[in-house]
């Protein structure tokens, strides 16, 4: 009987400590966009296993998906994960963080408001790009604009389509910005800096300007 | 009788003027194997079928001929382009920056003069070995297991590299799938950087390198291709027949075997005569496409 108890006591005092780790790790889910080489995604992976105490890494290729869950008392912020992502030579399009007391901070790509003044248009536009890695980041980049609703860009047209409140953005300051990230546009061509930077797999041809 | 003649001199004209058949020997692709479960990324022949690196799922599979899996070996860490001599096979580790070399049960982590980071492909030619250090952008070699030399930097130039996948080691040479540079380089054994290869090709990504005695061989990965290069490095054929985001390829009793990542299968081709036209025959400077597609 004893034995018994001390069995029991020793049970619950475990299930207490698992729980007790359970609600002490943050969970993180980004969304990275152009994940499907295994090189680059496995690579995602492997930079993030830099931040010492992570746990539960899933990333699914095909979606795009990454999460992971970290301990809540080192307190990692959105912006160490960005970071750790753009390394990585990827930019996240959304990030979550389910923090272990149930808080939530979310970084969405588009807080664009509009207003009764607003006119909204979509246009198309030329920008060089290479790979489902250079439309995330383009996508990524013009969704990020204030006054930018939509965008969208195929690779086999070298086209962006976007949607924009022209009280707000121009077209041209919506070129000048995907320039700045490293992306020749018809109106602005990115700087020679600018498209060093780029990952290998998105070094497209410079378009003649 | 006059319009007799000017008939029969239409008729040679015509005949005269039809393209003369030749032929030709190409790759054609011949069959796929679907594969139920399996994300391939290297493959190496076995003795008793065809292993296979399985990333996604951390694991390496030997696979018969119909995609079958016959054994595994998992708890890896992302297993990439793997290399295999008799019961040899050798598997690096991209995950955990080791590589592992397995004979029937036994594995040992194979020891090398600088650390890793994120061992890509391995090569294996007797007592030689060949490591693509992904991250360090770097090839290792050695000879006998215990000496090294170690070669490359990033960059761009001749002997750079960015981010190398795949490696392969002939009787004099080493040969290096250069994937983000896309492109293919040649080595001696020193080191010394002999030839660059595909530039010209427009690839994206060239993930994996297999070279025979005659041709070179990469993959193609994002335009989901297998470029297929004499040794000089002229452009002989294009294969795109049921080709999706290919990773690596091997031949095989006279069978090129191409892993598809994203297909989950693998294409199989073969060498065949095909009838090509006289003007084609002489163009030597376009490659051909296999567009003949015979999927079983």
């Amino acid at each position: 009987m004893k034995i018994k108890a001390i069995i029991l006591l020793v049970a619950v005092v475990m299930v207490s400590a698992f729980a007790k780790a359970q609600k002490t790790m943050d969970t993180f889910e980004v969304q990275v966009d152009g994940l499907g080489c295994p090189f680059c995604a496995y690579g995602l992976e492997k930079k993030f296993k830099e931040f010492k105490g992570i746990k539960k890494v899933a990333i699914d290729i095909e979606t795009g998906d990454f999460s992971f869950q970290y301990p809540s008392e080192k307190n990692l912020t959105m912006q160490a994960v960005v970071k750790q992502v753009e390394k990585a030579g990827y930019t996240p399009i959304t990030s979550k963080i389910t923090r272990a007391d149930g808080t939530i901070e979310a970084n969405e790509a588009n807080t664009t408001e509009l207003s009764a003044e607003s006119v909204v248009v979509t246009q198309q536009v030329l920008v060089a790009g290479k790979c489902g890695m250079c439309e995330a980041r383009i996508i990524n980049a013009a969704g990020s604009i204030p006054g930018v609703t939509a965008a969208a860009w195929k690779q086999n047209q070298q086209m962006m389509k976007v949607t924009y409140d022209k009280s707000q953005v121009t077209l041209d300051g919506i070129q000048s910005e995907i320039a700045r990230i490293g992306h020749d546009t018809k109106a602005h061509k990115a700087t020679d800096e600018a498209y060093a930077d780029l990952p290998g797999c998105c070094k497209y041809e410079r378009l003649d300007q | 009788m006059k319009q007799y003649i000017i008939i029969l001199l239409t008729a040679m004209l015509i005949v005269s003027c039809q393209e003369k058949k030749q032929t030709e020997t190409r790759w054609v692709h011949t069959k796929t194997i679907a594969l139920a479960d399996v994300n391939p990324i290297g493959i190496a022949q076995g003795e008793k079928g065809i292993w296979l690196s399985d990333g996604d799922r951390n694991r390496v599979v030997l696979i018969d001929k119909s995609g079958v899996i016959l054994k595994t070996i998992d708890s890896l860490d992302r297993p990439m382009h793997i290399a295999s001599e008799g019961q040899m096979l050798v598997i690096p580790q991209y995950g955990n920056d080791e590589v592992l070399r397995f004979r029937e049960s036994e594995k040992e982590i194979v020891r090398t003069w600088d650390s890793l980071d994120a061992p890509a492909g391995v090569a294996i030619n007797v007592t030689e070995m060949a490591i693509a250090d992904f991250y360090n952008n770097r090839i290792h070699y050695t000879v006998n297991s215990s000496d090294w030399i170690t070669f490359g930097k990033e960059g761009k130039e001749d002997g750079d590299f960015y981010y190398p996948t795949d490696v392969h080691i002939t009787e004099s040479n080493i040969w290096v799938a250069d994937a983000y540079n896309n492109r293919l380089q040649v080595f001696d054994k020193k080191g010394n950087h002999l030839k660059t290869i595909g530039e010209d090709q427009k690839m994206n990504a060239a993930t994996g390198i297999f070279v025979s005695d005659t041709n070179a061989y990469s993959t193609d990965f994002e335009n989901d291709r297998v470029l297929v290069f004499d040794l000089e490095g002229s452009l002989k054929q294009v294969l795109d027949a049921d080709i999706s985001k290919p990773t690596d390829l091997i031949i095989i009793d006279e069978v090129l075997y191409v892993t598809n990542y994203k297909g989950k299968s693998l294409s199989l081709y073969t060498q065949q005569e095909v009838e090509i036209s006289s003007q084609e025959g002489h163009d030597t400077h376009n490659a051909h496409h296999d567009h003949e597609d015979h999927k079983d």
